[in-house]
């Protein structure tokens, strides 16, 4: 095989690919549509955004008042408020 | 009485109904953009399709909103020519693979024809047989040597836009252009 073949396909592809390139030309507009693709892509993700945090935090929201509903209505030990436990002045060991 | 002579008084200056105006630093993002696009956007879209895209459109401007987005976290305007080239690259390859598993799942597959007729047809009989066998290279491969050969790279660039070592990118060199110099042989 000839040595100087890798080096002839070299030239030959940089030939071809400048050749290739040459042929493509960027639209008029190009600018304009992607600017607009852009800025909608970037509305619809801030809105999702804006959603997803909206909803999570409604779900935190609803979650809450549940198990705050969930306590027991009647009076419990700790908050008897009769007064009268050994904790309270006058009811202690050195009274 | 006297008449009384009256004194013209200036009109109050009616403010015109603007939007508010624009974040500076949207503005300059605006800008660089604008700048970037008009430095880079054709070079990019040559990329696209020398690396065999069927789109190559919609490739570079992906390319762009993703440098949009993080426009922010760039460094300066070299970083982003050196990042839109590598998101290019890496666009395409999945575009490419994509297509490619998308075929095995078609009845009748249509022909791989990536590059356009009307690009190709300013090429002659040799350059497009030698297109065609490039475009027949692994992605890596065609990468490379597109990379190479056409933006004329050094190997540490070309590694940085695909982000692999610069031992792989001469391997993968190397064997593309084997694999095109078999070609053309066996045409020749």
């Amino acid at each position: 095989m000839n040595h100087t073949d890798p080096d002839r396909t070299e030239r030959e592809l940089t030939e071809a690919l400048a050749a290739l390139a040459q042929g493509v030309r960027a639209a008029p507009d190009a600018y304009r549509t992607a600017r607009g693709e852009w800025l909608r892509r970037e509305r619809r993700r801030r809105l999702v955004l804006a959603v997803l945090i909206a909803v999570v935090f409604a779900l935190a929201t609803l979650i809450g008042l549940w198990v705050l509903n969930q306590a027991p209505s009647e009076p419990g030990v700790i908050f008897s408020g009769l007064g009268t436990g050994p904790g309270l002045p006058g009811h202690g060991p050195g009274a | 009485m006297r008449p009384r002579h009256p004194i013209p008084v200036p009109e109050p200056p009616v403010e015109e109904l603007t939007p508010a105006p624009p974040d500076p630093a949207e503005s300059a993002r605006e800008a660089g953009l604008a700048r970037l696009f008009e430095q880079h956007y054709a070079s990019m879209l040559r990329l696209a399709v020398l690396l065999g895209a069927d789109d190559p459109e919609n490739v570079v401007a992906e390319a762009y909103y993703q440098i949009y987005r993080k426009w922010r976290r760039l460094r300066d305007t070299e970083a982003a020519e050196a990042y839109l080239r590598s998101t290019v690259c890496n666009l395409t390859r999945m575009r490419i693979r994509h297509l490619q598993v998308a075929r095995k799942h078609v009845e009748n597959p249509p022909e791989e024809t990536v590059v356009s007729a009307e690009s190709a047809a300013l090429l002659r009989d040799d350059q497009r047989v030698l297109i065609d066998a490039l475009q027949q290279l692994p992605a890596r491969q065609r990468e490379a040597l597109v990379l190479r050969h056409w933006l004329g790279l050094k190997e540490g660039e070309i590694a940085a836009a695909m982000g692999i070592s610069s031992g792989s990118v001469k391997t993968h060199t190397a064997r593309g252009l084997a694999a095109l110099t078999q070609a053309m042989e066996a045409r020749r």
